[in-house]
């Protein structure tokens, strides 16, 4: 251990300490656990937004339950709001007004809880947008990124039914969509509407009902799947860039206490800064301008929160070209393929990448140190197309504002953003494609010469050349990771030139087909060693030194 | 300069200079934008104009301005007969001095292209003048819906005044009446009316929307009760007519009285009140500035890591 021991703690300190550990052996763990190393990385702390925004979130929700009345029962509003004053409302939306209006603080506990719920999702996505680049899923943290994937749907849940309860304007229309969206469902749907409304729409149940699942299980299950995403974190360690004495054994960093306890919790009151910012300054859901919700309200100009944006525009964007009928059953593909089919295939495009990547590439080993992405292109440039395509759904959402705030044809808007969303991700696929391999082959131009001084020397026979110079061997480290990174899978042949009998298979030809596919175009390295270039050599040190002295 | 020239190479100095131009961009664009108080002003005169009208004053206008489109007696006239593929109009028969009025004292006759939705505009003729041409449309072609006196129109100008007293007593008899009309009105049913049957269409906040083949609901922000009233009682464009029998005279009042008294309402949530636009703007700010600003300082915390760490 160290030489220099610490003065010893204070008797008083050091009786209490003594007891807990005589009982419960914390000191031992405690000593560990506190010295763990966190690797040191901006993108790493994105996840961190996230649990952050969430505890502010639990918080303030808790703040608001003490006034909120979840119940559909009519009431007259004679609150202190004027304009409202002797308005027919729900007793849910007369006590949003009682909060905002008249409970001390109230408004600004409200528009902190909405800001951080849009904050909250938010960091999901960048985090988890970070995690897939760097392929950080990969084994041996496959679950770990399926809990995420559950904390990002349930967050959405979650957010949707928040938006719902107040039982405004907005709130109303969102629930009339959701309704529709579940009458969309071939056989069920009406049964499964019936049986979450009590009976027709709107009903008297809903709120009740909506606020329950809010306040109560989704964030109870959210809370779990945070505490277990953060024990496997903790327990598998996290994945860190390569760089020097960065191995897939060893991680390098500031240990937990008390650096790294330090920088996180400072973030925290950052995060909580902004948060509050926001909320302190602009106006968030204005649900005492919005009015109640009445079954026969519609307004255009009113949107989902950002998150569920993508589902409505794919709702906006998708045709009713393709709805047909069974027997005189209506099947509402118009509804269903982008309510229920774009969200399927988001979540479960996501849930399935690790395997499906794991299978094509058979690549099965451990990784701690996290890829760069240009050395994954196809990876990479599959998740470019995937945001593309969540853009395209996501920019339709809001085609109406757009269209209004812009000038531009309502029509011309959708229509754009039909042909887009299938031309977009395509083009976004070959070009984020192009560029990953144009970084691979700078990353080996740099490997193999150094890199450019921008100092022009002219050799003794008239040339003239640009000095390269040595990089430092952190950057020789990080260019360095690009090798043996791909995978090559056991030969599917043997010495004898016969084909695996699983690799014969249909399944294993297509398995084979897409290894190659997936990793044909990479930068090879292979030999590669650094500074070897022959341009280098015109940069050595004897030969500087000669010039300067002419 | 040699302050710049020791700092261009500085890591932060292309930000600077994209943050600088964007800036210099929006200020330069803020000066030559027109601005809405141009865009609303108005110069028209009190209520005075409804007792004397002079017609031979309004046909004279119509045959200076709206015959060219609409025809010499009013029937319109369409782009064969014209001549000309940004010069006709629709048939005037039985429109009634409330359409003359609203689109002539809303600037948006007379029209430089037919082929366009106008926008609002400061309006080209006097409210005598307005009168005079509306009076001459109703009694020419067939009267239809009449002016709605009892809605206040626009609020008096000081321009249209020889003196500040004569200005401040028509301002107020102009304040009185627009409050003692927006007060005769029933909030709950105006929001009810309103909701069913124009936030379709003009949004929620009256802030207007998208419509079909490239036509736009207007801002309802600008107008007047009287516009309002107007607009409902006659549809320009796009718009049915909602006529008295279908929503009463009382229900006009309940439903301007509502949409007048959103508009006045401050914004309680803070001074950044997105322009009402909603959840769209919120998840831009949530993005642009939010997010943003925590990543930002994420990079920082993490950029110096101190030998000890």
């Amino acid at each position: 251990m160290s030489d220099n021991q610490a003065p010893p703690a204070p008797k008083a300190l050091r009786g209490v300490g003594n007891f807990i550990d005589d009982r419960f052996h914390l000191a031992k763990t405690g000593e560990k656990n506190l010295r763990k190393v966190f690797p040191n990385h901006w993108s790493f702390m994105l996840g961190e937004i996230a649990l952050y925004s969430f505890i502010i979130l639990l918080l303030t929700g808790v703040f608001l339950t003490l006034w909120f009345n979840p119940s559909m029962a009519h009431t007259v509003y004679d609150g202190s709001y004027e304009r409202l004053r002797g308005v027919g409302m729900s007793e849910a939306y007369a006590s949003t007004l009682h909060i905002t209006f008249d409970v001390r603080g109230g408004l600004l506990i409200r528009q902190i809880h909405h800001w951080a719920a849009l904050i909250f999702v938010a960091s999901l996505v960048i985090h988890m947008l970070r995690v897939f680049f760097t392929g950080a899923f990969r084994k041996p943290r496959e679950i770990n990124w399926l809990i995420g994937v559950a904390i990002f749907t349930l967050a959405i849940v979650e957010g949707l039914f928040g938006y719902s309860l107040p039982d405004d304007l907005p709130s109303g229309m969102g629930v009339r969509i959701f309704q529709g969206v579940l009458l969309s469902i071939p056989l069920i749907g009406t049964y499964l509407s019936f049986f979450m409304f009590g009976g027709e729409f709107p009903g008297e149940m809903i709120i009740p009902r909506l606020y329950m699942l809010h306040i109560l299980l989704i964030p109870g299950i959210l809370l779990a799947l945070i505490a277990a995403h953060f024990m496997i974190l903790w327990h598998q360690k996290h994945t860190q860039y390569p760089g020097k004495g960065r191995t897939e054994k060893k991680v390098v960093g500031t240990p937990m206490f008390p650096a790294f306890a330090i920088k996180a919790g400072g973030f925290f009151f950052f995060t909580f800064a902004v948060i509050t910012g926001l909320a302190g300054f602009v106006q968030i859901n204005p649900i005492h301008l919005f009015g109640p919700f009445t079954p026969t309200s519609i307004t255009s100009g009113l949107q989902p929160d950002w998150y569920m944006g993508f589902l409505e525009g794919s709702l906006r964007m998708f045709p009713n070209w393709f709805d047909f009928d069974i027997g005189g059953y209506a099947i509402i593909t118009g509804v269903l393929v982008p309510g229920l089919g774009f969200m399927g295939l988001l979540f479960g495009g996501l849930a399935a990448w690790p395997f499906v990547e794991a299978w094509i590439t058979g690549d099965r080993r451990v990784h701690n140190v996290a890829d760069r992405p240009r050395n994954a292109p196809v990876r990479t440039a599959f998740g470019v197309a995937g945001i593309t395509f969540y853009g395209v759904c996501w920019l339709a959402g809001s085609n109406d504002i757009l269209s209004h705030v812009f000038q531009i044809n309502l029509y011309a808007t959708t229509w754009f953003f039909r042909i887009f969303l299938i031309l977009g991700p395509i083009l976004a696929f070959i070009i984020a494609k192009r560029i990953c391999l144009g970084l691979q082959r700078r990353d080996r131009e740099t490997l193999e010469h150094g890199y450019e001084s921008g100092t022009i020397t002219q050799l003794p026979g008239g040339e003239f050349v640009e000095v390269h110079k040595k990089s430092s061997g952190e950057t020789v480290h990080v260019l360095e990771s690009a090798k043996g990174k791909d995978y090559t899978p056991e030969p599917t042949v043997d010495a004898n030139g016969v084909e695996s009998p699983a690799s014969r298979k249909p399944m294993g030809r297509l398995r084979s087909r897409l290894a190659h596919w997936y990793t044909k175009d990479n930068v090879s390295f292979d030999g590669v060693e650094p500074h070897t270039g022959h341009h280098l050599h015109h940069g050595t040190h004897a030969e500087k030194e000669k010039v300067g002295q002419h | 300069m040699k302050w710049i020239t020791a700092r261009r190479r500085h890591p932060l100095a292309g930000y600077a200079v994209v943050i600088i131009a964007l800036a210099l961009l929006g200020v330069g664009y803020a000066f030559v934008a027109p601005t809405a108080d141009q865009a609303r002003a108005d110069t028209l005169a009190a209520d005075a104009e409804a007792t004397e009208v002079d017609i031979a004053n309004g046909k004279q206008i119509f045959t200076q301005s709206c015959m060219s489109c609409h025809g010499e007696d009013g029937t319109g006239r369409t782009q064969e007969e014209t001549g000309n593929a940004s010069a006709w109009g629709p048939d005037l028969t039985g429109v009634g001095a409330a359409a003359v009025d609203f689109q002539v004292s809303t600037g948006r006759m007379p029209s430089m292209n037919p082929n366009a939705q106008m926008p609002r505009r400061t309006p080209v003729y006097s409210d005598q003048e307005i009168a005079d041409l509306a009076a001459y449309v109703d009694a020419e072609f067939g009267g239809g819906p009449g002016i709605p006196e009892q809605a206040p129109g626009d609020a008096p100008e000081r321009a249209d005044y020889a003196s500040e007293a004569e200005y401040e007593e028509a301002l107020e008899t102009y304040e009185a009446a627009y409050e003692s009309y927006i007060a005769g009105g029933d909030t709950e049913a105006g929001m009810k009316l309103y909701m069913t049957n124009c936030a379709h269409c003009h949004s929620w906040s009256g802030a207007g929307g998208a419509l079909t083949d490239g036509r736009w609901a207007p801002a309802l922000t600008d107008a007047t009760p009287r516009d309002i009233y107007e607009a409902m009682l006659t549809g320009p464009g796009a718009m049915p007519v909602f006529n008295d029998d279908v929503l009463t005279e009382g229900n006009k009042q309940s439903l301007i009285k509502f949409v007048e008294e959103l508009d006045a309402e401050p914004n309680a949530g803070g001074p950044f009140a997105l322009d009402r636009v909603g959840q769209v703007a919120e998840g831009f700010i949530g993005w642009t500035v939010g997010i943003s600003l925590i990543v930002a300082c994420a990079i920082w915390i993490t950029a110096k890591q101190r030998a000890h760490d």
